[in-house]
């Protein structure tokens, strides 16, 4: 399901209608100027995932599907670290600091490498 | 168990010096009727005690020695020449006898033209007898013999000596019915058939039955003189429809021919198969395993290749012992649940006697399966056995893994992992940076 | 500010906290103490047995596990089961279950205490009790505070509907399950509390530990995603619950397929149904489509992404955007489906898909599933038994949680309606309504004792002015949650001293001090929550007297109803029966293990055992012999074969009994003691079911005298020569002399002339010369046990001479048979 929306997420600075170019550009401005450079880390990471999810999605699609429980476990890796890692993005967001009172960045951080490491025991457990 | 106790009895008794010929023991009790003369049988009994058999004679009315006690028959094989007894000692009925068979006792029983109990153990064997007092006629081939005094040719049978004479016969013949159990041995003569007069008044009944389409008609070849039964435990039986057939006095008479009558060697041969010596198979044991492995698994897996192999003997009258046997070439193996997946040939090993065997491909498909090998054939014993084993589906670990076509998923799976570690290396690193821009840093985590 | 009663001034509030925490550490411990003393009933009363049906397959699975190791626990087939297809038990089982106890087991034996496997799996379901207790202490606690938390725990620890699935012996699924259901659900409260990754991570880990455990799994599946959704719908879209939804959904989809018999249902099928699992398959049908989880998963995602975008623009522009980026992914959102669905991939518009609201469905259409008695709808009075006065109060507390609405209590809210709806439709969801119906319940009780508790009155007029600050001081639910362990200045000695004598009083004390406790904290929260003046309240102490007074009875009644409910109707292990003489001395009817053992002593360890699929599970543990059918029912012609063999006369069943190699028939037969149980009033399923597959040859109508089911004279003649008739009442009238026989069971009188049996029975073909004249005519029924509850027929072998087994025995009990005559071959030229 995660499909189109990471479609849409890396579409806007590249394919743009006309009319909303403006706000894409303006959207991209606000960002490179806001945004601290350790939230430009995540961004990149999550780029990075974003790319090798639809990677998959694509070959499956395209491809083939077999052994479905190697593409779920790797496309769910890819979903799961990403979340995991948007998570961590919300969290350590100076802007939401209010929101998450009990959450530290550095036990955000903690949080982050231990849900990672569930995640991708499950994840190599299912692969083969 | 049986077969090996009574192999093993032989083998003594051979080593006395005695010829046994039986394959399930030599003790036979006759129950031979009191008008019956012992001595005009001496050509058959006498065969029998010369053969080794240890024979005890009893009247049908007095009740010892038993024939069974405690459930336990006390001799392999009973002889009921008691044609025309009408009343027997208590432990004799019908369904004492039938009870004897099922304890692997034999039963060579003679029939007369009078109603007796035996007629209606007769039923039970799916012998259909004709109304009382109507014995077999014929009035061919010509003879000074009276018409119920039939020599009758003795056709081709595995049980019988090839080329017997005709023998004589006097009795009652009896229709088969439809039980796959029995055994034709012999069949009369086809322009014969049951009246209940010796002389030609007859005719007007023959005539009237032909006229209904020969229903409930005794004539004809396909009637039965002497007819075999094998139970399902292989223990047999045979009816004789007259006692005559194993006297001295038609062992001797000599056929319209000329020729030597073949009673005596036709009462010896149906002995011999009703003591089973002859046509007498059993399986020694059945292996199974995998291809290339030679203990039988507990269990097998789907598709595997199976070898089924099944060795059989054949007892040898001769040396009275159990010899391999591989002349059977139209056994079948059927794996079997519910209904058979698998059914072939299990053909004879050729060099290796007595070795059947074959190979073939479980099912893809679980459960618990059954080895059937049933091989059934008039005269000779019923060869089955069943073995039974599991056929369960691969094991989890047994499934191929790591397949070419999933490379970008594991690609993408370890990438994810790696990019995870790198991504911990470098957001560290720059909380160490942080750490020292922020003065203090809380290390706490 | 005037007070109802006097309170100790010279107290710090280090004290209160610490005398409060330490009361709660010594409640909760006599809650579990409680939880899991009341569950031994069955073990004193009985013995250390497992109980019922299902767990001794578990029982059994786990001895295979314990004795042979993980790896071929999963890996085992079971040949025994469903013969002649056997059972791939490692893949159509919830192994958390059997694992559980499988831990337990080599952590005890590497502590060199040798502790039989079997009382292990009796204990298991009072020990998970006692942590069940804990955990809807912990999730209580989060949604009002410790004092609500304790009650909600007394609660659960001896409420009968929890009770009725965890006494000692009642070795099933359902037995941890509900521990974890708790507890999934308290790490997903604190997850969306706090926003933390940590606790979506944990209530991923038990998220997949109660898929690996019970199938009710999809209840929480299906709870979770409707609560992300509602909070959606409701504007409540924070990070914290993109955080704690995305965690909890990706760790445990992911997990969840890691359970064998799971496996990629959780992405392929939308309804999530194991289709002919365990039966409670069924339950499947009636909870959520699973859609709702990844498309709740997604819409997150997108909602986060809007936000994100939405911070960085200003709202004209992003309003652009986002028209743009709603139509673009709804198009493509729209071909992915279609072309999903085109390829099969996902199957979201089955049949099945129309029966998740229509509960008649599985009645109408799977007799099977219809036959279970779990499945039938929930009496009303069946709630009473099982809730007692919980379930007046359960409305009050759902109220209760619409006056606070943070999430936590949208939480409960959806989890009240939705688990009311299903456990209307089915009994055995009784066990879901349960802990919610608890939760709320101690919600409403603290908040009316922390009103009547409050030793503050309310002001008098000239204070009015200043409280207009506080709204609804009474309840005071929602501040108190977070604001309980703050220190409270004052307590009453009074209190203290009441706490202190009832502490360690069984099940009654613990309930006692989990009330006192709870107004100990009470007292603490109304102060702090109120420093404040407030205008509503309690004056003096005649009232809050009056009401604490009836508080407290009402607890005291509920605790009699527990102890007596479980004590009489829920600790009877259903192997071993239990009647009560005139005289008041308890008799115990242990009719089957007596035949269970006699099987498994006198019948070849191969012989394949025919019952009703109710006690294939029995027979497999108990007896050790192949069955045809158990309780796991996941092939229906299976079972319809078995229904069939019962349903017909015996000669149709015969051929039916040796193509199976069925070598005994066992009926279960109440009609000597009463025993309602029987297969006869079970007999109408069995012609339902194989009516189902045979419907040319099995017709329902045949089995009734004019509409009415009757087994006496004029009892239909299908009936009477059905196998399962004969064998029921087979050499029946024999015990009565010459009385007529009487069937206690149905009332009726049976004839006097019982059917005779030619298939089943003693082998009466043997040779016998016990008299003069073999004596085989009496074909006896193989076994009966002492009153009659069991019998057990032996199928005959073939004839030896191949005739038909009824001429046989004809002939063996000397009846004359009629002449035949030749078989005529030339019908053909007949005209001629």
């Amino acid at each position: 399901m995660a499909g189109p929306k990471t479609a849409k997420l890396s579409s806007p600075p590249t394919t743009t209608p006309p009319e909303t170019s403006v706000a894409v550009s303006m959207l991209w401005e606000s960002y490179m100027q806001q945004t601290p450079n350790r939230l430009k880390l995540i961004d990149a990471f999550l780029a990075f995932i974003v790319l090798s999810g639809v990677t998959q999605f694509v070959y499956c699609v395209l491809v083939t599907n077999f052994p479905f429980n190697a593409f779920l476990s790797g496309f769910g890796s890819s979903i799961g670290q990403f979340v995991l890692t948007a998570s961590l993005r919300a969290q350590v967001n100076p802007q939401n600091r209010s929101e998450f009172k009990d959450v530290s960045p550095e036990r955000a951080f903690a949080d982050f490498a231990l849900g990672s490491i569930v995640l991708h025991f499950f994840v190599f457990n299912f692969l083969g | 168990m049986r077969f090996l106790g009574s192999a093993l009895v032989s083998f003594l008794v051979l080593a006395g010096k005695v010829l046994t010929k039986s394959s399930s023991g030599d003790s036979v009790l006759v129950l031979l009727d009191p008008s019956l003369s012992r001595a005009n049988y001496s050509i058959f009994f006498g065969g029998l005690e010369q053969q080794g058999y240890d024979l005890t004679f009893r009247a049908p009315k007095h009740a010892s020695p038993a024939i069974a006690e405690y459930g336990v028959p006390n001799y392999s094989h009973v002889i009921l020449f008691t044609p025309d007894t009408k009343s027997y000692a208590p432990d004799v009925t019908p369904q004492s006898l039938v009870g004897l068979l099922s304890e692997n006792t034999n039963l060579l029983i003679a029939l007369s033209p009078r109603q007796t109990p035996l007629t209606s153990l007769a039923t039970e064997f799916s012998l259909i007898l004709p109304p009382p007092g109507t014995p077999l006629l014929s009035h061919h081939p010509k003879r000074p013999e009276p018409a119920n005094v039939i020599p009758v040719s003795v056709s081709e049978s595995p049980i019988l000596t090839p080329d017997t004479n005709p023998v004589w016969f006097s009795g009652v013949p009896h229709a088969l019915g439809n039980s796959p159990y029995l055994v034709p041995i012999l069949r009369a003569p086809s322009e014969s058939f049951a009246a209940d007069s010796t002389d030609d008044s007859g005719s007007g009944t023959i005539l009237s039955a032909s006229d209904k389409g020969g229903e409930g008609f005794w004539a004809g070849s396909h009637i039965g003189l002497v007819t075999g039964f094998q139970t399902t435990k292989n223990s047999r039986a045979v009816f004789a429809g007259g006692v005559e057939l194993f006297s001295d006095e038609y062992a001797k008479k000599a056929l319209p021919s000329g020729q030597r009558s073949g009673n005596a060697q036709f009462a010896r041969d149906v002995a011999a198969w009703v003591f089973q010596e002859t046509l007498t198979l059993r399986i020694d044991r059945t292996e199974h395993h995998r291809v290339n492995e030679t203990a039988a698994p507990e269990m097998y897996t789907i598709n595997d290749q199976i070898v089924y192999t099944a060795y059989i003997s054949a007892y040898d009258r001769k040396t009275s012992s159990w010899k391999p046997y591989s002349g059977i070439t139209d056994m079948q193996l059927e794996f079997t649940m519910l209904d058979p997946h698998v059914r072939i040939a299990l053909p004879p090993v050729s060099g290796e006697p007595g070795k059947y065997e074959v190979q073939f491909r479980a099912p893809d498909r679980h459960g618990v399966f059954k080895l059937v090998v049933g091989w059934r054939r008039k005269g000779y014993s019923f060869l089955h056995t069943t073995t039974t084993v599991p056929v369960v589906p691969l094991r989890h670990d047994q499934y191929p893994r790591f397949l070419s076509a999933a490379w970008p998923y594991y690609a993408g799976a370890i990438s994810t992992s790696v990019g995870f570690f790198l991504f911990s290396a470098l957001w560290l690193a720059g909380d160490v940076k942080g750490e020292k821009k922020n003065l203090k840093g809380v290390k706490s985590e | 500010m005037p007070t109802a009663y006097p309170l100790p001034k010279d107290l710090s509030p280090a004290i209160v906290t610490n005398t409060a925490s330490l009361l709660r550490i010594i409640a909760l411990g006599l809650i579990s103490g409680a939880a899991i003393a009341s569950r031994l009933f069955a073990v004193v009363n009985f013995e250390s047995i497992i109980h019922e049906f299902d767990p001794w397959f578990n029982y059994r699975a786990t001895r295979v596990l314990a004795s042979k190791g993980f790896y071929e626990f999963w890996n085992w087939f079971d040949p025994t089961a469903w013969y002649p297809l056997g059972r791939v038990v490692g893949g159509t089982i919830y192994p958390g279950l059997m694992a559980t106890s499988g831990v337990i087991y080599n952590l005890l034996h590497a502590l060199h205490l040798p502790v039989d496997i079997r009382n292990i799996c009796v204990l298991l379901a009072p020990g998970f009790s006692a942590l069940t207790a804990w955990a809807t202490y912990m999730f209580t606690k989060e949604l009002k505070d410790e004092s609500a938390g304790l009650l909600a725990a007394a609660f659960i620890g001896i409420v009968p509907g929890y009770i009725s699935r965890s006494v000692a012996g009642s070795y099933d699924n359902e037995a941890i399950a509900i521990f974890l259901l708790m507890f999934t659900f308290f790490c997903w409260i604190k997850a969306l509390k706090q926003g933390s990754a940590f606790f979506g991570t944990i209530a991923a880990v038990f998220y997949f530990y109660m898929v690996a455990a019970w199938g009710g799994y999809v209840f929480i599946t299906n709870m979770i995603p409707l609560h992300a959704l509602v909070l959606l719908l409701m504007g409540r879209f924070s990070s914290r619950l993109y955080v704690a939804y995305s965690t909890w959904y990706a760790i445990g989809t992911l997990a969840s397929m890691q359970v064998p018999f799971v496996g990629f249902q959780p992405v392929r099928t939308s309804e999530h149904m194991a289709a002919l699992g365990e039966h409670s398959s069924s339950m499947y049908q009636l909870i959520f489509i699973h859609l709702t989880l990844t498309g709740v998963f997604g819409l997150l995602q997108i909602v986060a992404f809007a936000q994100l975008v939405r911070s960085h623009v200003s709202s004209k522009q992003f309003q652009e955007l986002l028209v743009s980026a709603v139509i673009s992914a709804g198009v493509m959102g729209f071909f992915a489906i279609v072309a999903l669905t085109y390829k099969g991939w996902i199957a979201p518009w089955t049949g099945r898909f129309y029966s998740l609201w229509d509960t008649g469905y599985a009645k109408k259409y799977i007799p099977i599933i219809a036959s279970v008695s779990e499945h039938q709808p929930t009496a009303w009075p069946s709630f009473f038994m099982d809730l007692h006065f919980l379930i007046f109060l359960f409305p009050a507390g759902v109220v209760m949680c619409f006056r606070a609405l943070r999430d936590e209590h949208v939480f409960v809210i959806i989890y009240a309606v939705m688990a009311s709806y299903f456990a209307g439709v089915m009994v055995r969801l009784m066990l879901t309504l349960t802990p919610v119906v608890c939760v709320a319940s101690a919600v409403a009780m603290s908040s009316l004792l922390d009103t009547y508790l409050d030793p503050k009155e309310p002001d008098t007029d000239e204070q009015k002015g200043r409280s207009a600050l506080v709204g609804t001081t009474s309840a005071s639910i929602g501040t108190s949650a977070t604001a309980a362990p703050v220190a409270a200045p004052k307590k009453t000695k009074k209190t203290k001293e009441k706490e202190a004598p009832v502490a360690p009083g069984g099940v009654l004390g613990d309930l006692v001090s989990g009330v006192a406790s709870s107004a100990a904290a009470a007292v603490q929260a109304s102060e702090t929550a109120s420093t404040s003046k407030s205008t509503k309240g309690i004056f003096g102490l005649d009232t809050r007297f009056a009401v604490i007074m009836n508080t407290i009875g009402l607890l005291l009644f509920f605790v009699l109803h527990c102890t007596w409910v479980t004590s009489s109707a829920y600790s009877s292990p259903s192997v071993v029966l239990a009647s009560t003489s005139p005289d008041g001395s308890q008799h115990i009817i242990d009719d089957f293990r007596e035949a269970y053992y006699w099987l498994r002593q006198n019948t070849a360890e191969d012989a394949v055992v025919m019952s009703w699929w109710d006690y294939g599970y029995q027979i497999a543990g108990m007896a050790d012999r192949p069955t045809l059918v158990d309780n796991n029912t996941w092939n229906n012609t299976h079972i319809a074969t078995v229904g069939k063999a019962m349903s017909s006369p015996e000669e149709v069943a015969y051929p039916i009994l040796r193509k199976h190699d069925v070598s005994y028939v066992l009926v279960i037969f109440g009609g000597l003691i009463g025993y309602s149980g029987d297969d006869l009033n079970k007999f109408l399923w069995m012609v339902r079911i194989a009516q189902g597959v045979w419907p040319d040859e099995i017709q329902e109508p045949n089995y009734f005298n004019k509409g009415e089911y009757r087994v006496d004279d004029r009892a239909s003649p299908t009936m009477r020569e059905s196998l399962m008739y004969k064998m029921s009442y087979y050499r029946f009238a024999d015990l009565f002399g010459a009385q007529q026989p009487m069937d206690r069971v149905r009332g009726q009188q049976v004839p006097a002339k019982g059917p005779t049996l030619d298939y089943l029975g003693e082998h009466s073909v043997g040779f016998r010369c016990r008299g003069n004249v073999s004596n085989s005519s009496s074909a006896d029924e193989a076994f009966t046990s002492e009153n009659w509850i069991v019998r057990i027929y032996e199928v005959k072998k073939d004839d030896i001479l191949g005739r038909d087994l009824k001429i046989a025995n004809a002939f063996s009990e000397g009846k004359k048979r009629k002449r035949s005559k030749p078989v005529s071959r030339r019908k053909a030229i007949r005209g001629w």
